[in-house]
């Protein structure tokens, strides 16, 4: 029933995004954006219908998936840019981001949802909740992060290299995007800390030991210190190219290391066995 | 009467040299005293006169256009050879192109309207303009407003100024908190200078070599003096650098920048170059954080703006086709209506008195009941009979016909002097270009045009 709900959400994205890029080859027309934004934000209520079903089918197991993940981060993508085009009205941004997040919403599309078995005790302890809305959360910044970064190189190009073409006419300034970039990282470590933390007291209670050198502890603190370094980088003045080529190395490890480490069976504890550690049983 | 149309006598850059067109130019209160000049001519109904440095366009709503003439032959001879003659709906597209900007020097630039709005209030001040002045300048006010939202013409920047401002402006936003560096006293770099600080500069720093000249740019821009030789330090104070001076060779070298941005610490640097032979090293481009451009550079941006504005002035006039066609059906429907109340009055006139007449006759016979039935009939007729020509002359009015008005006039009977002009009754409390309350009433003009 959920996949259903989430395959009309991802009709109305579709809608959304290519209102969005209609808007960006044609900005004089601003209503084509207003449409878009009510769109989205229609895609995200019924997104959030589809995930609450899914709750109550899987009983929050599907969290534990990769494909739970990716269907809980596009919503959050979502609703962290919905926030951002209220805040700061740039309607170009939705350009990137939108299909983004459809294309990376496109697999959780088909076949019938896995889930993991994951033991009830462990999904009703409370930090775990924190744990991942705060890992969702803290991706779906750096998601945004991403776009705004692509989006800044673009322009970068056009007016370094002199381009002056429909790209310059239609990107925010250089520095708008620099900012908001900078902004995005920010709120994005701040999150990405509350859900390590989190993880860490969920791991000491359910696991029995905080950390246990699982692959995706690891990652995690590495990428944690990547963005804390962007935190501290930017004081000491790096913006601008360097800045947001960090950010899309960054996005980069985030998505590989998510996937890569639910691709290969067994390889962390994040994968769905949250009991004492055996072999990973995925149910259909 | 004759017939009054509109006509308009003008010269414009495309008719006539600055020579002759700095010589019938008239501003403030010489424009008022020739508003008010031809406002005493006889035959003259209305005049607005649109005075800018690139044209000056009397019209006036008249039965000839030889008061128009007789403005520029008097203000000057040599004026004659350059003058331009429209007469009617080609005048009415001539004011609405020239207010959408289509006629213009620089094709869509954006003073043009409000010169037009301005030429308007002066002349409605001064009571030259009337009603029908209003209704056909609303009227290209609102084409220029439509022509300038539904069209590109005016996106994109046509003056080198602009186009600096367009380029810092992708680069920093606004320039709140940063500093602007001016290099070199040239008429560009000011020029840019001021246009820059509409984006919020907050520092104006000046360098120059000569210092008497400096200090006085420096005033002439709200701007601090620094010496010359400060010029590293400067590079690394400002964010945005002007530069444009007389030298033959590179002022700002890369060397120089590529001292400066140790001390920037990754902030953005733009340097802009207006000087022939170039006073920037264009290899300042290739060191990050650094956005150089050069004369060439921006040209480029003025004509990719040049050519996207021609393309979007097609559609701009087809715009202005439709306004000119919907002012004039609305000018020929509006001729109808004078005939048509007068020919309704005048039947009205008749059953009344002819009612009262058999009331006279038939004494107290009636009673109160049947007095209201002999007027209702009376009424009734009257109704039945105008019914068929005012649905016609309606129809005659919208659909273009202006031959049917003045034919049904004469038919009737109806006296001339009703659909003549009322005397100039504009009040001259309105200036503001809204249609007066009693624009409504008549329109002379057209009133006068549809009768021959």
């Amino acid at each position: 029933m959920s996949i259903v709900i989430l395959r009309f959400a991802a009709a109305l994205y579709l809608a959304a995004a290519a209102a969005y890029i209609v808007f960006f080859a044609r900005p004089r027309h601003r209503r084509v954006a207003t449409v878009a934004f009510w769109t989205l934000a229609a895609a995200f209520g019924l997104h959030a219908i589809a995930i609450g079903v899914g709750c109550s089918e899987f009983g929050g197991t599907e969290f534990f998936s990769l494909r739970g993940g990716v269907v809980l981060i596009v919503w959050l993508v979502t609703g962290a840019y919905l926030a951002l085009q209220r805040w700061y009205n740039l309607p170009s941004v939705g350009a990137f981001v939108t299909p983004l997040s459809l294309v990376v919403l496109l697999p959780a599309l088909f076949g019938t949802p896995g889930h993991p078995t994951v033991p009830p005790d462990a999904i009703r302890h409370p930090t775990i909740t924190i744990h991942v809305l705060a890992a969702g959360s803290a991706v779906a910044l750096f998601t945004i992060a991403f776009g705004v970064a692509i989006m800044y190189l673009l322009q970068e190009r056009e007016v370094k290299g002199k381009h002056f073409g429909a790209l310059f006419s239609r990107l925010p300034s250089l520095d708008a995007l620099d900012r908001l970039n900078q902004r995005l990282v920010r709120a994005g470590f701040v999150i990405f800390t509350v859900a390590l933390i989190a993880g860490t007291l969920t791991a000491h209670a359910i696991w029995k030991n905080a950390w246990s050198w699982d692959p995706q502890q690891v990652v995690s603190v590495g990428i944690w210190i990547l963005y804390g370094a962007m935190v501290q980088l930017r004081h000491s003045g790096w913006h601008g190219r360097r800045y947001a080529v960090m950010t899309l190395v960054g996005f980069a490890i985030v998505m590989s290391s998510m996937v890569s480490l639910r691709l290969v069976p067994g390889i962390t504890r994040h994968s769905g066995d949250y009991g004492t550690g055996g072999s990973v049983e995925v149910s259909q | 009467m004759n017939g009054r149309d509109l006509f308009l006598v003008g010269l414009s850059h495309k008719s006539a040299p600055i020579e002759v067109r700095e010589r019938v130019a008239l501003t403030g209160d010489a424009l008022k005293a020739a508003l008010a000049e031809l406002r005493g001519i006889d035959g003259l109904g209305e005049a607005v006169v649109v005075s800018t440095c690139n044209r000056v366009e009397v019209y006036v709503q008249a039965e000839g256009e030889e008061a128009a003439c007789r403005f520029f032959t008097s203000r000057s001879e040599a004026s004659t050879g350059h003058l331009y003659l429209k007469k009617g709906a080609e005048a009415v597209r001539h004011l609405f192109r020239v207010a959408a900007s289509l006629d213009s020097m620089v094709l869509g630039e954006q003073q043009i309207l409000g010169q037009v709005k301005e030429a308007y209030g002066l002349a409605s001040a001064v009571q030259a303009a009337g009603p029908f002045m209003s209704r056909l300048c609303n009227r290209a006010f609102a084409t220029a407003k439509r022509v300038r939202t539904e069209t590109e013409i005016g996106r994109g920047t046509v003056s080198m100024s602009q186009v600096a401002v367009e380029l810092v402006e992708k680069i920093f936003g606004d320039l709140k908190g940063r500093a602007v560096l001016l290099v070199g006293a040239g008429k560009m770099g000011a020029l840019s200078a001021k246009a820059l600080a509409s984006l919020g500069a907050d520092r104006i720093l000046v360098a120059n070599r000569s210092v008497e000249r400096g200090l006085a740019l420096a005033a002439q821009v709200g701007g601090s003096f620094r010496s010359f030789d400060e010029l590293p330090h400067l590079l690394v104070e400002a964010d945005v650098a002007i530069v444009s001076t007389g030298a033959p060779t590179f002022v700002v070298t890369a060397e120089m920048v590529s001292q400066a941005r140790r001390g920037r610490r990754h902030r953005s640097l733009c340097l802009i170059d207006l000087a022939v032979p170039r006073n920037v090293d264009p290899a300042c481009g290739d060191l990050g954080d650094v956005f150089a451009y050069d004369v060439d550079d921006m040209q480029r941006v003025v004509e990719q703006t040049q050519e996207a504005r021609r393309s979007e002035a097609i559609r701009a006039e087809a715009i202005v086709e439709a306004e000119v066609m919907a002012f004039t059906r609305e000018r020929e429907a509006r001729a109808a209506l004078p005939v048509l109340a007068q020919l309704r009055r005048q039947a009205e006139g008749i059953a009344r008195a002819e009612a009262e007449r058999t009331l006279a006759h038939l004494g107290g016979k009636l009673d109160e009941r049947g007095r209201r039935s002999v007027e209702a009939m009376a009424q009734a007729i009257v109704n039945k009979l105008l019914h068929g020509p005012t649905a016609k002359l309606k129809q005659a009015a919208t659909g273009g016909d202006d031959g049917l008005p003045g034919a049904a006039a004469e038919l009737f009977g109806i006296a001339e002097a009703s659909t003549q002009e009322p005397p100039r009754a504009l009040p001259a409390a309105t200036p503001a270009p809204t249609p007066a309350p009693s624009a409504a009433a008549a329109d002379p003009v057209a009133a006068g045009g549809s009768k021959r």
